[in-house]
């Protein structure tokens, strides 16, 4: 057991021209921990996450990953290193299949030259089959057997989020970023969708953090809550803390302050 | 050899002998079929039947098995059964309230679920079952936390099988021996359209009998490959899986899901495929469908040879001899249209088809007919084993049901109704004497259908005996034919035609949502949900056209006057559909009495 965080955010500024989109926010999320920030639009949610992730660098702050200090480094690296995220409007190659999407996800674990791949043999081959083994047991937990070989694009919306998911998953993350992964869903699939959240914590023990506007299914799920409003963080505790919690209440509830 | 007693168990302790290492089951797992012999199916069966020893079973208990198709379902089954006491299919379609009312009419001392989908129901309603002890999952994903205490899974209960076999060898080879060919061996809960369901109590005998009959007259052969996919806990399904894989020792293959059906029926192309007229209808409007996409060259071939084909099949029914161009024409029409089609679908295959649990129409039965694909329909009720008639060999008569299975004798009653004795007639209703009575009271098992016998025996069906019709005409109208009639459109799911009592024949009826919004699309009307979908003037005008169509092929009273379109899908949940999908009529004609009403201009 790893007795470092796994994710700890300390005073985390960005600053995007004369827009402050979060400032001087800190957090630290626990391993296999479920973890949520919520907030209303515009709160900075995605941005914390694309820092995170290395698709923006902080104007100022930390990040350290399981005690590693990640502030800055590009995307690839962070991924290597084993944080895997999904994105608000699904992010997946719409034209190729489910498999091939979820195999892509293998990537970091792909380590066979050209030669090799090219007339797949060895490593490669080994490789690719290990993949595959992999990507099928994802398929299995995630119970999308029946979609295999459909086009990404011709999927339902909440299919779609299920396989980006997957894609992630694939990664084998020690760490995993949803970026709403139940808005635009129907109840039932807003339903489907928590428990495999549940599952990804208990079955395979990966730390999530989760980002929603929805309070209903974060309240049900997460151990701890942050709440953002306007890039500040207003909040933090246990779900019931939360719902209790009259400043958020305000933010959520409360007067437009335009 | 030795020998075995004439019960499942002991079937599949000869089978077990006969081809040892030959394979039995095939599931598909991580994307992957593993087989599974003969000798492995019995070691299971062994492992997990004396896990259920473990857990307490006696004899005469029984064991519920609630999930959708799996090796596991059928170990547990065998299981069950080898151990002395009685299984009970549970549709894995049930709602929380229906799943307690059959485990509590049951007296179930324990249930074995495939999932945490179904694990959560028995859960919800386990304080409310005193009878019941514990509780075996076969896939522990998700459930590994719940930490109940009287929650095990499946391979925890064949360890608990293997402790027992070390403690007292040769145990279940004595249990084995035991078992009785009169022990009622299954409880099959019939989904019933009226009342509640009732628990159905087959013997051994009844299906050792039933499976005899059937391979008798079919030609089923070892070698042959099936794709489980219909509910096991109905009779149906449970012949095809369990009763006739034991008899023939055939391979029995297991989709990953419901929804890969499709996909593993073109992996398998199992060569014997039992379905219900529902997926028959279903792969008929599929093909449809996809013409209207093909390419211009498939649609003429299309264009072509369905008409030809039909037309061949409607000379071969009148009897009109085939001569060598026909012959010629036939070949042709199979490498150019018949034979894609049937691959296509997974059928190309199929030497022996069968249809049954509810009436097919006959322009579906042509359509296959023209593929070359010849399918049986079979008749019959849970209570006399599934099975009484079925078109023997080739012999498919197109309207009739065919003839009695050997061992069946049918008579008709004099207001129609179809009586049976056989071998396969069940031992009675659990703890309803009074229904038992009423069913098979004076030796004949009364159907509650009406039909019509021909000549050689043929059984034609005209349709349930509380079905008919009589319009306030004095007119008697069986239903199900015009209902039939409407269901060939690929636009048409399902059709409740009413009129009893009542001057004409109306229709409630329900759009096939995915055919009929591709069709939106082609139109470019636009919709957002089912409802409308099925408010739409034109979807309406559309559908118009389809009943018009069907009307021309019936006389002006059993024409349908007027039809309204259903703005939902009728559901099993909510009480509309049993768990086979056949329409509760009563329940739908309360349901929608207003609209029903407003057809006949009373509001």
């Amino acid at each position: 057991m790893n007795s470092l965080p796994t994710l700890q955010v300390l005073n985390l500024s960005m600053r995007f021209g004369g827009i402050q989109a979060i400032r001087e926010v800190s957090f630290q999320v626990e391993e296999g921990e479920l973890f949520a920030l919520i907030g209303p639009n515009g709160a900075g949610k995605s941005t914390i996450f694309n820092c995170v992730n290395g698709l923006y660098k902080p104007t100022q702050g930390m990040i350290l990953f399981q005690g590693e200090d990640i502030t800055g480094l590009k995307s690839f690296r962070i991924a290597h290193k084993g944080i895997a995220r999904t994105f608000q409007n699904i992010a997946l190659f719409h034209h190729m299949t489910v498999l091939d999407n979820l195999l892509l996800g293998r990537n970091p674990y792909l380590h066979a030259g050209v030669l090799g791949g090219g007339f797949f043999f060895g490593k490669a081959l080994r490789e690719e089959i290990e993949s595959r083994k992999d990507v099928e047991e994802i398929i299995d937990f995630l119970e999308i057997e029946g979609f295999r070989k459909k086009i990404v694009g011709s999927l339902p919306f909440g299919i779609q989020r299920r396989i980006e998911l997957g894609r992630a998953l694939a990664m084998k993350p020690k760490l995993l970023l949803l970026d709403e992964p139940v808005s635009g869903m129907n109840a039932e699939e807003r339903e489907d969708m928590a428990r495999f959240i549940l599952d990804i914590k208990e079955e395979l023990g990966t730390t999530v953090v989760l980002i929603d506007h929805d309070m209903g299914v974060v309240m049900d799920i997460a151990d701890r809550i942050v709440v953002l409003n306007f890039g500040t963080k207003i909040a933090e505790g246990a779900p019931k803390q939360i719902a209790a919690d009259p400043g958020v209440i305000q933010a959520y509830l409360g007067e437009e302050r335009q | 050899m030795t020998s075995f007693p004439e019960t499942l168990p002991g079937l599949l302790a000869s089978n077990r002998q006969r081809f040892a290492g030959r394979t039995a089951l095939r599931e598909k797992e991580l994307g992957v079929w593993k087989e599974v012999s003969w000798n492995e199916y019995y070691d299971h069966v062994k492992y997990c039947s004396l896990g259920f020893l473990a857990l307490g079973l006696q004899k005469g208990d029984k064991v519920a098995i609630l999930g959708d198709n799996c090796r596991e379902w059928l170990y547990a089954d065998l299981a069950a059964q080898a151990a002395g006491g009685t299984a009970v299919g549970v549709y894995p379609t049930n709602p929380p309230k229906q799943v307690e009312y059959v485990l509590d009419h049951s007296d179930s001392i324990l249930v074995v679920v495939r999932d945490q989908e179904q694990a959560d129901k028995v859960l919800e309603v386990k304080s409310r079952l005193p009878e019941l002890r514990k509780i075996v999952v076969m896939d522990m994903k998700g459930l590994r936390h719940y930490r109940d205490p009287d929650t095990l899974s499946f391979s925890e209960l064949e360890s608990l099988g293997k402790e027992k076999d070390k403690a007292s060898p040769g145990l279940f080879e004595e249990l084995l021996g035991r078992t009785r060919p009169d022990d009622v061996a299954l409880m099959v809960y019939t989904s019933g359209t009226t009342g509640p369901p009732k628990g159905a109590m087959l013997t051994h005998r009844n299906l050792v009998s039933l499976a005899r009959g059937f391979s008798q007259v079919t030609e089923m052969k070892s070698e042959d490959q099936v794709v489980s996919y219909l509910p096991l806990s109905h009779i149906a399904e449970r012949l095809v899986s369990l009763i006739l894989a034991l008899q023939v020792g055939y391979t029995v293959n297991f989709a990953e899901s419901i929804d890969t059906v499709q996909e593993s029926l073109y992996e398998i192309a199992p060569t014997v495929f039992v379905a219900v007229p529902r997926i028959w209808e279903k792969m008929h409007a599929s093909i449809q469908i996809r013409m209207k996409d093909a390419s211009r060259l498939k649609r003429m071939a299309y264009g072509i040879w369905i008409p030809l084909g039909r037309k061949m099949v409607d000379r071969e029914i009148r009897g009109e001899a085939g001569s060598l161009g026909w012959t010629l024409l036939r070949t042709l029409g199979y490498w150019c249209l018949y034979r894609a089609i049937l691959d296509k679908l997974g059928l190309l295959r199929v030497r022996v088809a069968i249809s049954g649990s509810a009436p097919i129409a006959p322009d579906i039965l042509k359509f296959y007919r023209a593929l070359g694909l010849r399918i049986s329909e079979v008749y019959g009720q849970t209570e006399g084993s599934g099975v009484s008639h079925i078109h023997h060999g080739n012999d498919t008569r197109i309207g009739s049901v065919g003839k009695p299975l050997p061992g069946v004798v049918c008579w008709l009653d004099e207001d129609g109704e179809i009586l049976t004795r056989s071998p396969m007639v069940f031992a009675g209703y659990y703890k309803d004497p009074s229904a038992t009575q009423a069913v098979r009271g004076d030796g004949w098992l009364h159907s509650g259908d009406v039909g019509v016998l021909g000549p050689e025996g043929y059984l034609t069906i005209t349709d349930r005996k509380k079905a008919i019709i009589i319009t306030s005409g004095g007119k008697n109208i069986a239903p199900s034919e015009i209902e039939n009639r409407l269901k060939c459109s690929p636009y048409i799911n399902e059709a409740v035609v009413i009129g009893d009592g009542r001057p004409y024949l109306t229709a409630l009826i329900q759009i096939e949502y995915e055919t009929v919004s591709q069709w939106a699309q082609d139109k470019n009307i636009s919709f957002t949900t089912f409802k409308s979908l099925a408010q739409h003037p034109e979807v309406l005008e559309l559908i118009d056209k389809e009943v018009q169509e069907a009307n021309k092929e019936f006389s002006r009273v059993e024409g349908i006057k007027k039809f309204l379109l259903l703005d939902k899908q009728l559901d099993h949940d909510d009480e509309e559909l049993t768990a086979t999908l056949k329409v509760r009529r009563k329940s739908v004609e309360t349901k929608f009495r207003d609209l029903i009403d407003s057809m006949y201009g009373r509001r």
